[in-house]
């Protein structure tokens, strides 16, 4: 034996050096780092913070009540009376709304569900998305005073209407329908509970007022819920600003199945041991 | 020292424990890519007192040498041979994956809780005096106006539950007892819309309250607040210290 190091006592130090860096560097673990500045990963009140939509091969559900639902995991989102721009809302009758999805990688699924005692005919549910990059503020996109925002699509159902309305707002008072309306809904009331499901195409000719919905590309949705039981005063309970809402959450169409990152890590395997057989040949070899 | 090998791994080992578990008792957590980089320039350290004469390059490479070679080898040793180059491949193998894999986790946002406001609203003292009147004519306003969101200055009102960020909670001392009055006043009066793009603007459900009352309004609503709650302003003296 030498004196000095050799080639292959360089490699297994550099082998150890870079197990140390790529451990810290790569490593999931790194979160902390910014601690002390992030917020809350979610809100503690709420139940999730995602909605995934699911790729299926079996076709879409075409009803509220279908079968394939109950496969399919429900994200719930707790819902608030609209407190933020009058006219305001003190108690909605709606205190949270569970969310489901599929995809088939053409057309969209949103299945919304929850607890309303009375069925009505003003009764209505909204979903809310950002459109392309720009941000916006949940609230119909109003203006924001140090931030340029952008339009929001609001996918809206009323029990009367009996179908969606596709709409685009950007700031209070600009709520309008699209002149393409690329959105259908259909509701079913059955034991105290609203079931509304929506549907559209994954993407659209209108990108500049439709979410464009890409797999595997996160967007943010709000909710919004109508009780439209009516009153003495012959007015619904809920009507127009008075909802029950949420603020921003994230939503994705999951992606196909991508398996290319196993190649990439049986190729990493087959090089290590490649690396390993060749460096106890040598050190056999002396 | 009589097995450099043995005294490296010591040495690496405590400079671990001091980074990951020492240094949090002074400052913040190290980042787990820092502590792993200190590691790295200690081992670094460590191969350049090894190699300073062939002898004691030859102390420090030689048992590994042997160990991978495994010539002779019977016992436990043989079997820790066989599983470092076993494990080795598949640790590799696994940080690929792990580092390539998709996430189907959110984007993490980093959103700034308490951005800087404008400049205009920097420095801003309470015009009214802090008389018992003053106080309990701003509780009275907070009630009907913050308490569905901000909730007993806890920020666990009623209509809080939909919203993300969650409404503020006075009581915790990371809030309204680290911020100047004045920032509170930017804060209600400009709302969340207000906020600058590292703030979310976009997110807020705090109201722009400057179109529903006044300037009085908010300095009374200040002051109902930070006693419910039962914080102080900071003041500029503290900050000066």
């Amino acid at each position: 034996m030498g004196h000095t190091m050799r080639l292959t006592d360089w490699a297994v130090v550099g082998l150890m050096g870079l197990a140390l860096v790529g451990n810290g560097l790569l490593g999931p673990k790194d979160a902390r780092a910014q601690e002390g500045e992030a917020e809350p990963a979610a809100a503690e009140a709420s139940e999730d913070v995602a909605i995934r939509i699911g790729l299926t091969e079996e076709g879409l559900p075409d009803a509220p009540f279908a079968p394939a639902w109950d496969e399919v995991r429900a994200a719930e989102f707790k819902l608030s009376p609209q407190v933020h721009w009058p006219d305001r809302l003190l108690d909605a009758t709606v205190k949270s709304v569970r969310v489901r999805g599929l995809h088939d990688g053409e057309r969209i699924a949103v299945l919304l569900e929850y607890q309303d005692p009375t069925m009505d005919s003003d009764d209505a549910a909204g979903l809310e998305f950002m459109v392309g990059d720009t941000k916006a503020h949940f609230a119909h996109g109003q203006e924001m005073l140090q931030v340029k925002g952008g339009p929001v699509n609001i996918w809206f159902w009323r029990n009367k209407d009996g179908k969606a309305v596709d709409m685009s707002a950007e700031g209070f008072g600009s709520l309008a329908p699209q002149t393409h309306q690329d959105v259908t809904a259909s509701g079913e009331w059955k034991d105290g509970a609203w079931r509304v499901l929506f549907t559209r195409s994954l993407e659209t000719a209108n990108p500049e007022q439709d979410v464009m919905i890409v797999p595997g590309r996160w967007t943010n949705v709000a909710f919004a819920v109508w009780d439209g039981q009516m009153m003495a005063s012959g007015e619904p309970k809920e009507k127009g600003s008075q909802k029950a809402i949420s603020s921003w959450w994230y939503f994705r169409a999951e992606p196909p199945p991508d398996y290319t990152v196993f190649i990439y890590a049986a190729l990493g395997l087959g090089v290590a041991a490649l690396f390993e057989l060749a460096l106890v040949k040598k050190l056999r070899k002396g | 020292m009589k097995n450099p090998l043995s005294t490296a791994a010591i040495i690496l080992v405590v400079m671990f424990v001091i980074l990951e578990f020492g240094m949090p008792l002074f400052t913040a957590p190290l980042p787990a890519s820092l502590v792993y980089l200190y590691l790295a320039l200690t081992l670094a350290g460590i191969m350049l007192f090894a190699t300073m004469s062939g002898t004691s390059a030859e102390a420090f490479m030689g048992p590994i040498r042997r160990f991978l070679a495994g010539d002779g080898q019977v016992g436990p040793a043989k079997t820790a041979r066989i599983l470092v180059l076993v494990l080795f491949p598949f640790l590799v193998g696994w940080q690929t994956f792990s580092t390539l894999a998709p996430s189907d986790m959110p984007p993490a946002e980093n959103r700034t809780i308490h951005p800087a406001p404008p400049g205009e609203f920097v420095g801003l003292a309470n015009p009214l005096p802090r008389t018992q009147n003053n106080i309990t004519q701003g509780q009275g306003r907070y009630f009907s106006l913050c308490f569905p969101c901000h909730g007993a200055f806890d920020g666990k009102g009623p209509a809080a539950v939909g919203f993300n960020p969650p409404p503020a909670n006075f009581k915790d001392p990371g809030t309204i007892a680290q911020l100047q009055e004045s920032y509170l006043f930017w804060r209600i009066k400009k709302g969340g819309v207000g906020l600058p793009v590292e703030g979310m603007p976009w997110k807020s459900a705090m109201p722009r309250w400057e179109l529903e009352l006044s300037d009085e309004d908010i300095w009374m609503i200040i002051m109902g607040e930070y006693a419910g709650a039962g914080q102080e302003p900071r003041t500029w003296e503290e900050e000066e210290e």
